[in-house]
């Protein structure tokens, strides 16, 4: 009874300690361009301060980093990965940018990148529903 | 009385009703001819480490060699001071006189009561 | 009326224990990842808790000995090494998380890292316990635990699709990614069921001078108190289901679960957000460090009470003491909290049998209980939960670690 509970909390720890799928990392980085582009929205409405704002979108810019190394090094199945890394890229610089125009206060720039940021969210949405449906 | 059952790991309670402990263990004399019965309740010590893993008991006897009052041997109390044996075992001792408070007032007076606001063992 | 003011004892119980860094996490991760789905794993965990609870409080009241005291004496002390072993390791690493939580809290609201606020953190959690009473924690964490209710303003704000969430109280199995939803159900019933909360809710019962007079008004305290925090982690998901799962984001990172309460409550619901987890969080130090200390000195028959001063239950102290302080270098070492909260979460549940099972059998014991042993319902609903759990853990763990 010991040596089974014993078991089970090891294996609690190897899953809670289990890297992601290619798939998982893909889902991953939408989420995190997602949220960008939720607290960039949520800073233009005065919602969240400047000081939190520019930590998420760092967070969120060095997380697509780490993401992007990734991917690029064990790839989605049937994604472009090359196509997926430059648009990873893309997004990394309007999230840094965006930071920036935070520190800045420079709302009509931050909203320009916002734009541009919400594009390529779009396109990354794309790349994660075509994983899916290959899955 | 299942003397394991209603003694062992019970809350021992002193005249006035203060915690001192639980019983950790018993002293029995065998006889040839008579039932076995308890002479001693240990309180403490290496007794409880015991139950585990002498090898446990081993660790704990050198820590406290280094640490805490210099007490190697567990509390023993007569059988004859226990009052009753209900959820608790009421001795007629005082607990202070009987050792089994010895760590809580090291403790108390080493490491609590140099911290602000320990406050401070009442004085006999 | 001094009874009514006992739902203070319910009220801090269910904000310390119940709505914690623990549930908001996994409440939130399960709405922003499968909608309404899993509204029925906090309901199952929340009459499980209940009933398990009022069972703390009825044993202490009529027996005026904590379930830790009962355990020693009714299983001796090997196995209750075993227990205390089990429960203080996981108990420990849940209290790690909740400093953790603090310092995200103030992290969100100052922009000055979590890890900086590691030491200030420990120091006002031990500072409360070592000058306050078991009163003052107990009603002032409860008091400022209300703040949680804006969860369920913000939810309800938000226009919920109530057939849905009605729905989402039964148990469904989604398509695919199961081991994922298990492993999600899992952790939200282990964020639920946490032991430390019946201990620290026993030893409440002692240290307020409770008997048989209070089992009525237990059974109010337990209900009450726990359908509180129950209803208030599923607001937690609903917002997140709500918020969140459009966007597609996921819970990595404290920072975007900052961001859950802002779409209906705007800046008010980033600052409400940032002190709920402040106040739950906080209340949910003090409950584990006590329940830690509570195990060790109940367990080895020291002294105990919040009420006495440190001098006067020394070894206590000095338990509550050296746990705050360790519980603060894994904060520094900049691990993050999310991350041993998930771990934690999980942990709790596979290890629950280890507490619950011994208390069942207390439970059915004459000699604490007399006339208010256990009834087959109690039996019943605490059992049936506990195997679920455990049924749980040991299928969907393996099967995320092969089949991902």
């Amino acid at each position: 009874m010991r040596s089974k509970r014993f078991l089970v909390a090891s294996l609690v720890v190897l899953f809670a300690c289990k890297p992601p799928t290619p798939a998982e990392q893909l889902d991953s980085a939408l989420s995190w361009v997602a949220t960008a582009r939720m607290a960039g929205d949520a800073w233009l409405q005065h919602t969240t301060p400047d000081k939190y704002t520019r930590q998420t979108l760092e967070l969120s810019q060095q997380t697509l980093l780490q993401l992007g190394t990734k991917l690029l090094k064990s790839p989605v199945p049937g994604v472009d990965s090359a196509s997926l890394d430059s648009l990873l890229t893309r997004s990394r610089g309007h999230i840094a940018q965006m930071a920036a125009l935070v520190t800045a206060k420079n709302s009509p720039g931050f909203r320009q990148q916002l734009d541009s940021l919400i594009s390529d969210e779009t396109l990354v949405k794309q790349f994660a529903d075509s994983a899916e449906s290959k899955q | 009385m299942k003397l394991v059952r209603d003694v062992l790991d019970k809350k021992l309670t002193d005249r006035e009703d203060c915690e001192m402990g639980r019983v950790s263990g018993l002293v029995m004399q065998v006889g040839e001819r008579s039932q076995p019965r308890i002479t001693h309740i240990l309180v403490g010590g290496k007794t409880l480490w015991m139950r585990i893993h002498p090898w446990i008991a081993r660790v704990a006897a050198r820590l406290s060699r280094m640490w805490g009052p210099k007490r190697d041997e567990p509390v023993r109390i007569p059988w004859s001071r226990v009052e009753s044996v209900g959820k608790d075992v009421k001795l007629d001792v005082k607990a202070r006189d009987t050792g089994a408070l010895d760590w809580e007032l090291w403790v108390a007076k080493h490491i609590i009561e140099r911290i602000p606001g320990g406050g401070k063992q009442e004085e006999e | 009326m001094k009874k009514i003011l006992q739902l203070t004892l319910g009220i801090i119980t269910s904000v310390g224990g119940f709505l914690e860094i623990g549930s908001v996490v996994t409440a939130a991760q399960a709405g922003a990842n499968y909608g309404y789905k899993l509204l029925w794993a906090i309901l199952l965990g929340t009459i499980c808790l209940i009933f398990l609870v009022e069972m703390s409080g009825r044993l202490a009241a009529v027996s005026k000995h904590t379930i830790v005291d009962a355990t020693r004496e009714r299983f001796g002390f090997p196995f209750f090494s075993i227990v205390m072993l089990g429960i203080v390791a996981v108990a420990f690493l849940v209290l790690v998380a909740e400093l953790g939580g603090i310092g995200l809290a103030l992290q969100i609201l100052s922009g000055i890292g979590f890890r900086w606020w590691a030491i200030p953190v420990s120091i006002i959690v031990w500072l409360l316990m070592w000058k306050g009473t078991f009163g003052v924690i107990e009603n002032g964490a409860s008091l400022l635990g209300l703040v949680t209710i804006s969860f369920a303003v913000a939810a309800v704000k938000m226009h919920p699709d109530w057939g849905g969430a009605a729905h989402g109280l039964l148990p469904t199995m989604p398509g695919d990614g199961k081991a994922k939803y298990g492993f999600t159900a899992v952790s939200i019933l282990g964020a639920s069921i946490s032991p430390y909360l019946m201990y620290f809710y026993s030893s409440g019962a002692i240290e307020d001078k409770w008997d048989e007079s209070y089992i009525p008004m237990n059974r109010i305290i337990a209900g009450f108190g726990m359908t509180f925090g129950g209803f208030l982690s599923m607001a937690v998901l609903v917002a997140a289901a709500l918020s969140l799962q459009p966007r597609g984001i996921d819970i990595e990172k404290f920072e975007q679960a900052a961001l859950l309460m802002t779409p209906a409550l705007t800046r008010w619901g980033f600052y409400l957000f940032a002190f709920s987890m402040l106040f739950a969080c906080l209340g949910a130090a003090l409950e584990i460090s006590l329940a830690i200390a509570y195990f060790f000195a109940q367990g080895l028959g020291w002294s105990w009470s919040e009420d006495l001063d440190p001098s006067r239950d020394s070894r206590f102290a000095f338990t509550y003491t050296i746990i705050i302080l360790l519980g603060a270098i894994p904060l520094l070492l900049g691990i993050d909290p999310i991350k041993v909260t998930m771990m934690s979460m999980a942990l709790t549940s596979a290890t629950l049998p280890l507490a619950i099972v011994p208390f069942l059998f207390l439970m059915n014991d004459s000699i604490y209980l007399g006339k208010h042993r256990n009834g087959w319902l109690s039996n019943s609903v605490v059992a049936i939960v506990i195997l679920i759990s455990f049924v749980l853990a040991i299928i969907s763990i393996p099967l995320e670690i092969i089949g991902g």
